[in-house]
């Protein structure tokens, strides 16, 4: 058997895992990898322009295909740029493994040269991580950090690889003949009692709720296509968390709108008033909850999830279901068929009525101006001018990403990629670039805000290198408009550093970058941008001058509960907000 | 929620690899768990297993929660909460050492004996004794023998076995 030099390990078993592009960026401790790489035809290497973004890009590409996404970076600053991104992917659940360069073994524990403990530092951040130490593990180490990335609930991980050890030679016979080192079999399948158990509560709900969130998007499209069988056969009532946006059309009827912080009266209040709630894939996030204590205190709850850490974390639940949500789902339907169990619709007309009674507030509705453009207004006009494009939407982090989840349609899951658990200013041109590299002739639209897109704007020139058509829309209020609606709400309107001063001219930073920028500030211009945006088959970059006060609505201000809503900005806080409520993020 | 906390014994099927105490541990620091004691050592040379226990305590939700983020660790084999199991025995060891230069060690002797301790070391300035005892006889040690001249002490945190089956094999 030939030996093979560790680095050249590193390709094949990349190769193996059936791996087409990776996100990097070079530097000494990788030298020898990025060697490999240059003698190969099999990998595409993304040259990235911050390593942060390379895990973003990663992020944006298993999102958007349910691959797992490649990552490759020097030791020292390249591997600690990427901690960001990875503690994203880790609260997000997205696969990603990062390779990362160390400096040689013996020198480990020195201080050497561009030498940073990155398993350390790494170990709270990653699913799990490996330094390897010994050439016979490399590959072994490489192929169950995929198989950790991708199975049971996914996330990041780390392999850590000193340069001496991919200098070394040593045998590789494919990822069949290589022996895992990792034993991890997560449980896929429920009991059918469990199965039954949750039949029984549909069966005998009045007001029941679906609450849909991103482990649906995780197990696949199989999951996606059985919950909305379940959907239409019990005629139920849902609604999504953030990153569950699209895990079934939301275009439907049955559909209420996201719920949380800035989701819609009829959601909250629906999970509020339910007596069966059915959570599938979500984790009960604080955005969520709102006060625990006043969290649905009628309902049954069910909660399915892969994750037993999941369960009754911040929510005591009825009925716990763990395994992959396409197994449960499938089970589910299988039992009702078999069963020949049928919903009437009658049952729960009176709920359907309430529900329909909260929708008639119409809560997302905002007062549109002839003068100024308000972000609304123009995300209603880009949903509509893109909707039978299918577009893929990145975000960055704030209002204008609020906006994006309430006022967008997302008709097919894996079409949403935003940073929901973290909320990292940043991620959405990155993950932009990576959505576009796995699908590129998609249409890919990054919804940003003009503070957020400078935190990775050095990707502009990623884009220009490759060419990527990736359509940036800037909802530009001038302002932190995020932490301004906090500190109106919270902090006396001081609003302390939020103000967006000396910002770049965004029509010449895109032509500067060989993009095509676009500027408006007109309602009655808005139309055309979009229209342009589209037709023009480059990156383009779009300065929508916004209403620099307008604010997101509804909102549950912190520490309150789901029937304490503010619906705009008339709404006032019911007295103070609480110590208790103004130490919560 | 005022819901009473309580003391639960893990034990723990790890992976003798290096940086597993530290995924452990860093779980309960960085998740604000605390850790009454904890001991360590492998248990099979074979398969390079490692037993790890820890006494904690809390409600049964975060009890669950520790146990649900513990067995999501990779290098995480299995892990059983002795402290729920019907008959255990739960042992600590001790080692101590005394200043004998100017006290009588008859009644050193006497505590020792009682307690079914034993003196490793005496040379008549010196002295080290071995005990090992439930935490709550260890204390009772400690305590009767605060009267002497304790130079230094050290436990080696509670170690933990249930009667009846192999409970930890998967
Ligand atoms: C500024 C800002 C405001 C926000 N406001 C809101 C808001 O108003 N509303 C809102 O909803 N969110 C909001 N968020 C997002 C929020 O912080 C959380 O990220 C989000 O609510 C979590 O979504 P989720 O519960 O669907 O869980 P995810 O983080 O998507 O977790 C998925 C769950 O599914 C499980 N899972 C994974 N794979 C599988 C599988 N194959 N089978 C079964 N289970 C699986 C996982 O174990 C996990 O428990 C906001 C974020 C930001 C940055
Ligand atoms: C990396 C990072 N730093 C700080 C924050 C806190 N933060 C949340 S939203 C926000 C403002 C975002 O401003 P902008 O991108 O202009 O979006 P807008 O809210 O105005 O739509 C800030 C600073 C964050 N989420 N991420
Ligand atoms: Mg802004």
């Amino acid at each position: 058997m030939k030996k093979l030099s560790g680095a050249r390990i590193v390709i094949e078993t990349l190769i193996q895992e059936k791996v087409k592009v990776i996100f990097g960026y070079p530097g000494g401790a990788v030298l020898p990898i990025y060697d490999e790489l240059f003698k190969q035809k099999k990998i595409r290497h993304i040259l990235v322009r911050h390593e942060q973004a390379a895990v973003h890009a990663a992020e944006g590409y298993a999102r958007s295909t349910g691959k797992v996404g490649v990552v490759l970076v020097t030791s020292g600053p390249g591997a600690t740029n990427t901690v960001t991104g990875l503690t994203d992917a880790m609260m997000d659940s997205i696969p990603v493994v990062c390779i990362s360069g160390q400096v040689p073994t013996h020198m480990i524990g020195n201080d050497a040269f561009q030498e940073a403990d990155i398993v350390g530092i790494t170990r709270p951040c990653t699913k799990h991580n490996y330094l390897v130490k010994d050439i016979s593990k490399l590959a072994s180490c490489i192929h169950s950090a995929f198989h950790i990335a991708r199975n049971g609930r996914p996330g990041p991980v780390l392999v850590d690889i000193p340069k001496d050890i991919q200098t070394f030679k040593s045998t590789y016979n494919g990822k069949k003949l290589t022996k895992s080192i990792s034993f991890y079999k997560p449980i896929l399948k429920p009991p059918i009692e469990q199965i039954s158990k949750f039949v029984d509560l549909l069966k005998s709900s009045k007001k029941p709720i679906f609450y849909i969130g991103g482990g649906v998007i995780n197990s696949g499209l199989g999951a996606s296509k059985s919950l909305n069988t379940l959907l239409k056969v019990t005629g139920f009532p849902c609604t999504q968390t953030l990153m569950g946006l699209g895990a079934t059309p939301t275009s439907d009827n049955q559909f209420v709108g996201m719920l949380g912080m800035h989701g819609t009266y009829e959601a909250n209040l629906s999970m509020n008033k339910s007596d069966l709630m059915i959570c599938v894939g979500a984790r009960f996030d604080d955005r969520i909850t709102g006060k625990v204590s006043g969290f649905s205190p009628h309902s049954k709850k069910v909660h399915m999830d892969i994750d037993a850490s999941s369960f009754n974390k911040s929510v005591n639940v009825d009925l716990l279901i763990q395994g992959d949500l396409s197994k449960i789902l499938d089970m589910t339907i299988k039992f009702i068929k078999d069963k020949k169990i049928t919903f009437k619709s009658k049952s729960i007309s009176d709920w359907w009525n309430q529900i329909n009674k909260w929708r008639s507030k119409d809560c997302l509705s905002y007062k549109n101006s002839k003068t100024v453009i308000k972000p609304q207004y123009a995300l209603q006009r880009l949903d509509t001018l893109t909707k039978k494009l299918n577009p893929f939407i990145t975000t960055e982090v704030g209002q204008h990403q609020m906006w994006a989840a309430q006022f967008l349609t997302f008709n097919k899951p894996k079409h949403w990629m935003t940073s929901g658990g973290l909320g990292t200013m940043g991620y959405g041109l990155p993950a932009a670039m990576g959505v576009q590299i796995a699908h590129p002739d998609g249409l890919v639209i990054d919804v940003a805000g003009e503070a957020s897109i400078l935190m990775n704007i050095q990707e502009m020139s990623t884009i220009k290198q490759y060419r990527l058509p990736v359509k940036i829309f800037i909802l530009n209020n001038h302002y932190m408009g995020m932490v301004r609606q906090w500190q109106e709400l919270l902090h006396g309107n001081r609003l302390s550093e939020s103000y967006m001063d000396s910002l770049p001219d965004f029509v010449k930073l895109a032509e500067s970058f060989g993009a095509t920028g676009l500027r408006v500030i007109k309602p009655g211009e808005v139309d055309d941008l979009i229209k342009e945006m589209i037709k023009i088959k480059g990156p383009v970059i779009c300065d929508i001058v916004v209403d620099p006060k307008e604010n997101c609505f509804p909102m549950i201000p912190s520490g309150s509960s789901h029937d304490q809503m503010l619906l705009g900005p008339n709404d006032k806080l019911e007295g103070e907000i609480s110590e208790e409520g103004m130490v919560l993020v | 929620m005022t819901e009473s906390h309580s003391k639960h014994i893990l034990s723990i099927m790890v992976d003798n690899e290096p940086g597993v105490l530290a995924r452990v541990v860093g779980l309960f620091s960085g998740r604000g768990y605390n850790i009454e004691s904890l001991s360590v050592s492998e248990v099979d040379s074979d398969k390079f297993l490692s037993r790890v226990t820890i006494v904690t305590s809390g409600t049964k939700n975060i009890i669950d929660q520790i146990k649900a983020q513990l067995l999501k660790l990779i290098p995480v084999h299995n892990l059983i909460d002795i402290s729920e199991l019907k008959t255990f025995i739960g042992k600590e060891l001790i080692l101590i050492k005394l200043d004998v230069k100017k006290k009588s060690v008859s009644k050193i002797y006497k505590h020792v004996k009682d307690y079914g301790a034993k003196i490793l070391f005496d040379n008549r300035t010196e002295m080290i004794i071995e005990f090992s005892g439930t935490p709550s006889e260890i204390s009772s040690m400690i305590k009767k023998l605060r009267s002497f001249n304790i130079i230094e002490l050290t436990r080696s945190g509670l170690v933990s076995i249930a009667l009846g089956k192999d409970y930890i094999k998967k």
